[in-house]
C-alpha cells in the first residue's frame, strides 16, 4: 500500500468529503414528499393556500437539517485536512 | 478588516464576521434610538404613517413568528425574540452587500442557540420545578435519562448547526463564484448575469427562512417548558 504521509491524509480528507455529501439523497427524497403533500392540501383546498404555504416552508426547511450536518462534515473536512 | 487587540501580553485577533456584527449593534441601535423617540411624539389616536407606520408593520411582524406558539405569554418575551429577530435577519442579510454574514460564524450561532437553552432550561426549572424537571427527564423509567437529556441537547445543537450551515455554504459559495469571475477578468463580467439569483436564493430567501425557523423552534420549545395548562 501507499505510505501514511500528508498526501495520503489528503487524499483520503477529500475523497471522506465526497463520500459524506451523499446524504443530499435524504433531504432532496424528503422535501419532495413534503413538497408533493403541501401541493395536494393546496389542490383540495385552494382558499387554505397560504396557512398550507407556511406549515410546508417549516416542515422543508426542517428536512433541511440533516443535509446541513452532512455539509458541515464536508467541509470541515475539505477545509481542516483537505 | 481584521482587528488585532493586545491586552496585557495577550493578542487577540477578531474575525470579520465579528466585527460586521458590531457594526450592526452600532447600527441598530441608532434606529432603535432614533425610532423610540419618534414613536414616542406620535399620536395614538390616529392611525400611523411614514416611519412610525413601519416600525408598527416590523413589529407585527415579528409578533407573528412567536405569538403562534407563546399564546398568552407572547407580551411577557416579545421584547427578547423581537431584539433578536431584529438582529438576526440583517445579519443573515449582510451577504448581500459584500460583508461577511456575523451568522457565518460558529461561535455567534453558538452564543444565540445557548441563549435559548439556557433561557428553555431556566423556565422549566422555575415553572415545573426540580422535581418536575426530574420526573420529565426520567420519563417513562430511570433508564431513559440519558436520551432524554441528549434529546433537550439536541436543540440548541441543531440550531446553531442549521443556521451556521445555511449561511457558512452561501457565503463560500458566492465567494468562490466571485473568484472565479475575478480570475477570468474581461470574460467574467458576464458572471453577473446569475450572481442575483444566488444573492436572491442564499441571502434572501434562506436568510429570512432561516430566522423564521430559528425563532419558530425556540418559542415551540419555550411553551413547551411551561406547564401545559391550555388543554
Amino acid at each position: 500500500m501507499a505510505e501514511f504521509n500528508e498526501f495520503f491524509v489528503k487524499g483520503m480528507a477529500l475523497l471522506g468529503a465526497g463520500i459524506a455529501m451523499i446524504a443530499g439523497l435524504g433531504p432532496g427524497i424528503g422535501q419532495g414528499i413534503a413538497a408533493s403533500k403541501g401541493a395536494e392540501a393546496v389542490g383540495r383546498n385552494p382558499e387554505a393556500a397560504s396557512k398550507v404555504r407556511s406549515i410546508m416552508v417549516l416542515g422543508i426547511a426542517m428536512a433541511e437539517t440533516t443535509g446541513i450536518y452532512a455539509l458541515i462534515v464536508a467541509l470541515l473536512l475539505i477545509f481542516l485536512k483537505g | 478588516m481584521e482587528f488585532v487587540i493586545q491586552i496585557g501580553g495577550m493578542t487577540f485577533q477578531v474575525h470579520p464576521s465579528i466585527v460586521n456584527w458590531l457594526l450592526l449593534c452600532v447600527v441598530l441601535a441608532i434606529f432603535f434610538i432614533v425610532a423610540g423617540n419618534k414613536i414616542k411624539k406620535a399620536d395614538p389616536t390616529k392611525p400611523p404613517k411614514g416611519f412610525v407606520l413601519v416600525c408598527e408593520y416590523l413589529v407585527n411582524l415579528s409578533t407573528g413568528i412567536v405569538s403562534g406558539n407563546l399564546k398568552s405569554r407572547t407580551r411577557l418575551y416579545l421584547p427578547f425574540f423581537g431584539t433578536l429577530i431584529f438582529l438576526m435577519a440583517p445579519s443573515n442579510l449582510l451577504g448581500l452587500i459584500g460583508l461577511q454574514p456575523p451568522t457565518s460564524n460558529l461561535s455567534v450561532n453558538v452564543t444565540l442557540a445557548l441563549m435559548m437553552f439556557l433561557l428553555i432550561q431556566f423556565v422549566g426549572l422555575k415553572e415545573k420545578g426540580a422535581i418536575g424537571r426530574w420526573k420529565e427527564l426520567t420519563d417513562p423509567f430511570i433508564l431513559f435519562l440519558p436520551m432524554n437529556l441528549l434529546g433537550d441537547l439536541a436543540l440548541p445543537v441543531s440550531l446553531s448547526l442549521r443556521l451556521f450551515g445555511n449561511l457558512l455554504a452561501g457565503t463560500i459559495i458566492t465567494t468562490l463564484v466571485y473568484t472565479l469571475m475575478k480570475l477570468v477578468m474581461p470574460l467574467g463580467v458576464l458572471g453577473f448575469s446569475f450572481t442575483p439569483f444566488l444573492h436572491a436564493y442564499f441571502d434572501i430567501f434562506s436568510g429570512l427562512i432561516q430566522t423564521y425557523i430559528f425563532f419558530t423552534l425556540a418559542s415551540f420549545f419555550l411553551s413547551e417548558s411551561y406547564a401545559d395548562e391550555e388543554e
